[in-house]
């Protein structure tokens, strides 16, 4: 089921939205890796910093899951707002979670992004854009 | 009796025919046998209840001497066949457990429910559903012997003389003839046969259609009602034309829930749902939730939870339609109808009580109903004095009328737009006269006191006559579409049938029906389920009690969705809560800079709009 031209535009922003978001997501990672220095962890520290960054692993899937959302959008597939809305709701689920137990300086930013992400989702543009048509049997939740 | 003969005429003319379900084991009856069957008692307040007439000496003109009546007295009839058989006795209670168990088994080998109820609505309907079974425990209901022993009673009055009838009234009412068709079923089975919200002995059921008359004296039909449950209004009533209107030649047909006896237009299983609001501040503050979130945010709300109510108990009312038919074609044909001409008979007019069990039931819904004249606590039906407004038809004109109607609308807003422009004129000239006088004494200090009260007169004058020119643009405008009405009715052009229509009741589609045994099961288990797992993390996980309880939550809710097809709702709805905390979290962290953010931003923005004003 392909979108008709106007929601089109609506689509392709949302899939270059998410395609930033990964990008944003794997920046972070990368930066948060190279500061740590791996050869000398100590684990009994209080800063725990290795722990923090090595919990940034549990934004993998969520990533992942993105990506396949982003490349479903940009490849003008309706089905793709399930799976976007999931991801952004394990991001945000995984930020809140860290947030509680380390307030690591990185969740910040991921949670601004998906809080914006989810606002723009759940727009009623967007919506609108992504509702079944009548009569056509497509199915909503993809 | 010339009258009676003619009434008698056009309620045959029209009589419906009712369709019922496989399983169902009541028809409409006529009330005499059923009143000779039971006997009458007296409850009053803070008594046992008194047998007054006991059964078999019971008749319709001694229902309406109603006595021992006394303020706070409920009269009420018990059907006798109850006591006959004794539940007091062993045998007598051995033979109504047969009984039950046999008429189980024949409503078992006619009716199967399909898809259960409970699966067709949400995880707090059916939470609720179940506080609502727990509730019924304590209130008062009507015993489980009673089906079964209306059901002997009914069988011997039907063996002893068979009889399907209704009771008829014709009256006239702002220019419609209403023929009114009073159906009395001597048991409501709803609960105990069909999965339904109740029992109650005694069921008075009704149908009206409404006729016009052309001054030539011909009558056609016009508009249809049936009655369901307590509804009342647009929603009941479908022209006589509305192809939802099913008719064998003048009868229009009935579809008649099993064991509830509602009437519906089409057949197919009903979900009915009995709504509690939430309370009055609470609904508010969510209304304004609502609204800032869709029209400030312009965020998407979908249509659920419209009017305040949030929590619903669901109940099927099945109405398939394949059951026994009486009336025109049907199995059975209809006997002569007993009429409540006027005078109105006096079992119906001086019998104010139950015409069944009064089970004490503080929501009244296993208490019987009372006759067609009168509601429970003793008012009189609006159904009875004012079956116009009942369907709401008190708005509507016959269409002999319609015509005139408009005329007589259209000729008032043209005299009105007379007056009006009348005063326009006279209001105008003031003003002008008062906005000379104005421009004179402006800048006289002598005279400011004159010239501020002026002012106040100019500006309330002004606004006045704004008022009248923006009402007279509008009598104009509605008088324009008056006039091009009349023409479209000159023309034979009609409103379309269902215009009048804001929710109707519908039957549950094929795609609503179409579920596996996996969803029905967990429906039927899913509640329990979640309340033995949070025993079970209470008791064993107290270390992750919070954890533990979340995602337990998010599991039944995730597979619940999944189930009903609401997937999308449900990520959205977590979706929305999650993103509320992290902004809460945001702003707790970074008050100040998302402050001083905020400002630079509008003072970057108050910068670009300058620079580019002054660039054009």
């Amino acid at each position: 089921m392909e979108p008709d031209r106007t929601s089109c535009r609506t689509v392709k922003v949302i899939g270059v939205l998410l395609i930033l978001e990964v990008i944003g997501l794997i920046a972070i990672g990368v930066f948060e890796f190279s500061q740590v220095h791996w050869r000398g962890l100590d684990l009994e520290s209080p800063q725990h910093q290795a722990v923090e960054v090595g919990v940034f692993a549990l934004f993998i899937p969520s990533g992942v899951l993105t990506l396949l959302a982003a490349l479903s959008f940009l490849f003008l597939r309706r089905r793709g707002w399930l799976l976007a809305a999931i991801a952004q709701g394990l991001s945000l689920a995984v930020s809140l979670w860290l947030y509680s137990l380390f307030q690591p300086g990185y969740v910040y930013p991921i949670m601004a992004y998906c809080v914006l992400i989810i606002l723009y989702l759940n727009s009623r543009d967007v919506r609108v854009a992504f509702l079944p048509r009548r009569g056509s049997g497509a199915s909503y939740e993809g | 009796m010339k009258a009676d003969l003619a009434s008698t005429a056009l309620l045959r003319r029209f009589e419906p025919v009712i369709r019922s379900t496989s399983g169902d084991r009541f028809y409409p009856m006529d009330v005499e046998p059923y009143v000779r069957a039971c006997s009458l008692w007296v409850q009053k307040p803070g008594e046992e209840a008194v047998c007054v007439v006991p059964d078999g000496k019971l008749s319709l003109d001694r229902l309406s001497q109603q006595p021992l009546d006394e303020a706070g007295a409920v009269h009420f009839l018990k059907l006798s066949d109850v006591e006959d058989i004794g539940p007091d006795s062993r045998g007598g209670r051995l033979r109504l457990f047969r009984r039950r168990a046999k008429d189980r088994k024949e409503v078992r080998q006619a009716f199967r429910a399909g898809r259960g109820r409970l699966a067709r609505v949400g995880y707090f309907s059916r939470f609720v559903d179940a506080l609502y079974s727990i509730a019924l425990l304590a209130r008062g209901r009507v015993p489980g012997e009673s089906a079964a022993a209306a059901s002997v009673t009914y069988e011997r009055i039907m063996a002893e003389h068979e009889n399907y009838r209704y009771h008829g009234r014709v009256l006239r009412q702002d220019g419609w003839i209403v023929l009114q068709y009073w159906l009395f079923y001597p048991f409501n089975n709803w609960r105990s046969g069909f999965f339904g919200a109740n029992d109650h002995e005694a069921d008075w059921e009704k149908v009206f259609v409404y006729l016009s008359e052309t001054e030539e004296g011909e009558i056609s039909p016009e508009w249809v009602a049936y009655a369901a449950h307590n509804y009342t209004g647009d929603n009941l009533r479908r022209r006589w034309d509305d192809p939802e209107v099913e008719k064998v030649g003048e009868h229009p047909v009935i579809y008649v829930g099993a064991g509830s006896h509602a009437s519906y237009y089409a057949p197919g299983e009903y979900l009915t749902e009995l709504t509690l609001p939430l309370p009055k501040p609470m609904a508010r503050t969510t209304s304004s939730i609502r609204s800032f979130w869709e029209t400030k945010l312009g965020q998407y709300v979908g249509d659920g939870g419209e009017g305040g109510g949030y929590f619903s108990i669901p109940f099927v009312d099945y109405a398939r339609g394949d059951g026994l038919s009486v009336g025109e074609g049907g199995d059975r044909a209809w006997d002569e109808p007993r009429l409540l001409a006027d005078p109105i008979p006096d079992w119906v007019s001086g019998y104010r009580g139950l015409w069944g069990l009064y089970a004490r039931d503080p929501f009244e819904g296993e208490d019987a109903p009372a006759g067609p004249m009168y509601n429970r606590d003793k008012s009189v039906n609006r159904a009875w004095y004012d079956p116009v407004g009942w369907a709401g038809l008190d708005k509507v004109p016959p269409p002999t009328e319609t015509l005139q109607a408009i005329l007589e609308q259209r000729a008032d807003i043209i005299s009105r737009c007379g007056a009006l422009r009348a005063e326009i004129d006279d209001k105008s000239r003031r003003l002008k006269k008062l906005g000379t006088e104005l421009a004179a004494i402006r800048d006289r200090s002598h005279l400011d006191a004159p010239y501020e009260e002026g002012a106040r007169l100019v500006a309330e004058l002004s606004g006045e006559l704004d008022r009248l020119r923006a009402r007279l643009a509008t009598d104009e405008a509605v008088s324009e579409s008056l006039e091009e009405y009349a023409d479209r009715l000159r023309a034979g052009e009609r409103d379309p049938a269902r215009a009048h229509i804001s929710r109707a009741h519908r039957p549950a589609s094929e795609d609503e029906l179409r579920v596996s045994r996996v969803a029905e099961g967990w429906a039927a288990i899913s509640v329990s389920l979640m309340l033995i797992s949070f025993v079970g993390i209470a008791m064993f996980e107290r270390e992750h009690l919070i954890s533990m309880l979340v995602f337990s939550i998010a599991f039944f809710a995730f597979v619940e969705a999944g189930f009903r097809g609401r997937l999308v709702n449900l990520v959205s709805s977590a979706n929305i809560g999650l993103a509320v905390v992290a902004t809460l979290i945001i702003i707790y962290e970074f008050f100040w800079q998302l402050v001083v953010a905020a400002v630079l931003v509008v003072g970057l923005y108050v910068l670009w709009d300058n620079v580019r004003e002054l660039r054009r």
